[in-house]
């Protein structure tokens, strides 16, 4: 049997993780003992490689948690655990091009700025944000105070 | 014009094409010629798939829009490609 801390040595993962994932119901001691340590057997460093491993693709610990209970399911089948795969990896598209957007918002915003050391008045970043109008393009670059003084 | 339907699955999904076939009656059973029924690999159209917000094939998405994330009832699809049909119409 292994303690928390030799687990957590095999694994490279802190002991403060391992009691969370006993927490989110990821793994939990095969035994406690005399003193109330928790033990380990081996399928432990299994499971917390699995995690580690789900979690570089993206997996939330929800997500590692259904994929793990349906590796325990008789019933499952690798249909199962591909639809998991598929739904995530649209996830991680919408993700991605949502960052994209993101991206190039800002490319605008940062193309706007012409960098004269003006006060934060005639900041045109500033001022887009503040109207809301980061993904707008051009027509949101004016200064903050000639937007101020026109409404 | 023809009204487009997007059937996106997941590949090798034999449930998916089960639930299509039925679908597919209900188009052919309005008139195929009215229709254009395109079968999508999810992962090879992901571009399309994520841009029409596919969360979860299987998903039937009708002009452009994701009417249905998950594959409807012979029934409701028949009800809603009628109602388009009767729009289109008017």
């Amino acid at each position: 049997m292994l303690t928390i801390g030799a687990v957590a040595n095999k694994t490279q993962v802190t002991t403060d993780s391992l009691r969370y994932y006993e927490r989110e119901g990821l793994i939990r001691p095969a035994a406690k003992s005399a003193g109330g340590y928790r033990l380990y057997t081996e399928e432990a460093i299994r499971r917390v490689a699995f995690i580690k491993q789900a979690q570089q693709c993206g997996f939330s610990l929800a997500e590692i948690r259904e994929l793990l209970e349906l590796r325990a399911t008789d019933a499952a089948c690798c249909d199962d655990i591909y639809r998991v795969a598929v739904e995530k990896k649209l996830q991680l598209e919408r993700k991605i091009r949502a960052l994209g957007a993101m991206s190039q918002a800002l490319t605008r915003l940062i193309e706007m700025c012409s960098r004269d050391r003006s006060s934060l008045d005639e900041c045109p970043i500033l001022g887009a944000l503040e109207a809301g109008l980061a993904v707008n393009g051009p027509a949101a670059a004016q200064p903050r105070r000639a937007r101020g003084k026109s409404a | 014009m023809k009204i487009l339907i997007e059937a996106f699955s997941a590949p090798g999904c034999a449930k998916c094409a089960q639930s299509r076939a039925a679908l597919k009656a209900v188009v052919e059973a309005l008139g195929a010629e009215r229709f254009d029924w395109r079968d999508l690999d999810v992962l090879q159209e992901i571009d399309r798939a994520v841009a029409l917000g596919v969360v979860s094939p299987p998903s039937l998405a009708i002009d452009g829009e994701l009417v249905f994330p998950a594959l409807p009832t012979p029934e409701r699809l028949r009800d809603e490609l009628m109602r388009r049909l009767a729009d289109g119409a008017a």
